[in-house]
């Protein structure tokens, strides 16, 4: 049995397997929310986008009404950092619109959507892990040159617990390399969950339509 | 005519259109519906950009299979074959043997791919391979090579549905 054998038939059947639909019932499909990867991936971003501005808003607060000079520079350059990451997100849920609107070949649309999502999460994971030596190394010299005590600090690495610079700086070692390590697979597994399971859809798709060329 | 009754004119006038796409990909009605459903949105979405210098039909198509092809189901178990409820019924004594051929027919496309199965849909509308080829991103050669192992392939799986009826 041949597909061109049957060809009328299976298009008829194709198209008569279904109640028409009327204008109204069109109509009032037009106002409902999608479901289609690349929408979930623009209501990730909008996510991203509300996080990021509360993270504005809270870090500013602590910038601008902490009462210790460190913490108002601490948190003042990482709000500062998070408007750039903010202006990102931004971008690249704008390109995600512009592409939406256009209607370019399957194989195309898969591509740029893919590149993008890739480009943003990579840049998204380094720029994660790029800010802990930064927070480290930032947050020691501010507090090593603060001349105001801060008793929560004090009362673990005070004078009176004589604790001693080698063991001090061992717990500080010992707490950033947990630090890291846990930010270092929390950061893959939200990304993993936000993204990276699209992207291996779309790879799959864009691999069966490849797979013609390799014949 | 405001763009949203023209849309809505439009789409109305071409639904067969998206049925098809929908019967092809999705076995349960539910699923269909919500097919329906996501192509139409994306269809509007996107119809702002629809300038007419493609056919209506052509675009939809365009967007329907786009639409098709990245449309995943929450629920993975659900198989993406097609069930009972359209596979042909248990032989009866007076069923027309064309008929016969054409539900195992229907059924194999079933089992294909979701690419090939958009190769399938716009091979079945008579499209050439060159806008088979523009459309779906690969070239009228690749297009052809994949048709002819998409037929062999159908062969073989209308001839086992066929000899499980």
């Amino acid at each position: 049995m041949e597909l061109d054998e049957f060809k009328n038939q299976i298009r008829n059947k194709l198209a008569t397997d279904h109640v028409g639909r009327s204008d109204a019932d069109i109509a009032s499909l037009l106002n409902r929310r999608t479901v289609s990867v690349i929408d979930k991936l623009k209501r990730s971003l909008w996510f991203e986008i509300f996080t990021c501005i509360l993270v504005i808003l809270f870090f500013a607060g602590f910038g601008i009404f902490s009462k210790w000079n460190s913490l108002r520079i601490y948190f003042s350059v990482f709000a500062l950092l998070a408007i750039a990451f903010l202006v990102i997100i931004i971008y690249l849920l704008r390109r995600i619109n512009e592409l939406g609107g256009t209607t370019l070949p399957v194989k195309s649309t898969l591509q740029t959507i893919v590149k993008i999502i890739e480009d943003f999460t990579r840049r998204y994971f380094e720029f994660t892990m790029a800010l802990i030596p930064v927070c480290f190394v930032f947050a020691a010299i501010l507090g090593y040159n603060d001349r105001q005590p801060i008793p929560e600090l004090d009362h673990f690495f005070g004078p009176q617990h004589s604790l001693g610079l080698a063991k001090v700086l061992v717990i500080v070692f010992i707490y950033m390399l947990i630090l890291g390590v846990i930010v270092y697979y929390f950061t893959k597994w939200y990304l993993k969950k936000l993204y990276y399971n699209y992207l291996t859809q779309l790879r799959a798709c864009i691999d069966e339509l490849q797979e013609t060329i390799l014949v | 005519m405001q763009p949203e009754k023209e849309f809505i004119h439009l789409l109305n006038q071409h639904q067969k259109i998206v049925y098809k796409v929908c019967n092809l990909y999705m076995d349960l009605h539910s699923d269909r519906e919500d097919l329906f459903q996501e192509i139409t949105l994306q269809a509007w979405k996107a119809y702002g950009n629809f300038r007419g210098d493609a056919k209506f039909s052509t675009w939809l198509y365009r967007v329907a299979l786009n639409t098709a092809i990245t449309f995943f189901r929450k629920d993975k178990k659900k198989p993406d074959i097609y069930s009972t409820d359209t596979m042909p019924e248990k032989v009866e004594e007076n069923i027309d043997p064309v008929e016969e051929q054409v539900k195992a027919m229907y059924a194999a496309i079933g089992e294909l791919s979701k690419i090939d199965k958009a190769l399938v849909m716009l091979y079945l509308e008579d499209y050439s391979y060159q806008e088979i080829g523009e459309m779906m991103g690969i070239t009228a050669n690749n297009v052809a090579v994949k048709m002819n192992r998409i037929k062999l392939k159908l062969k073989e799986g209308a001839q086992k549905q066929l000899d499980t009826m």
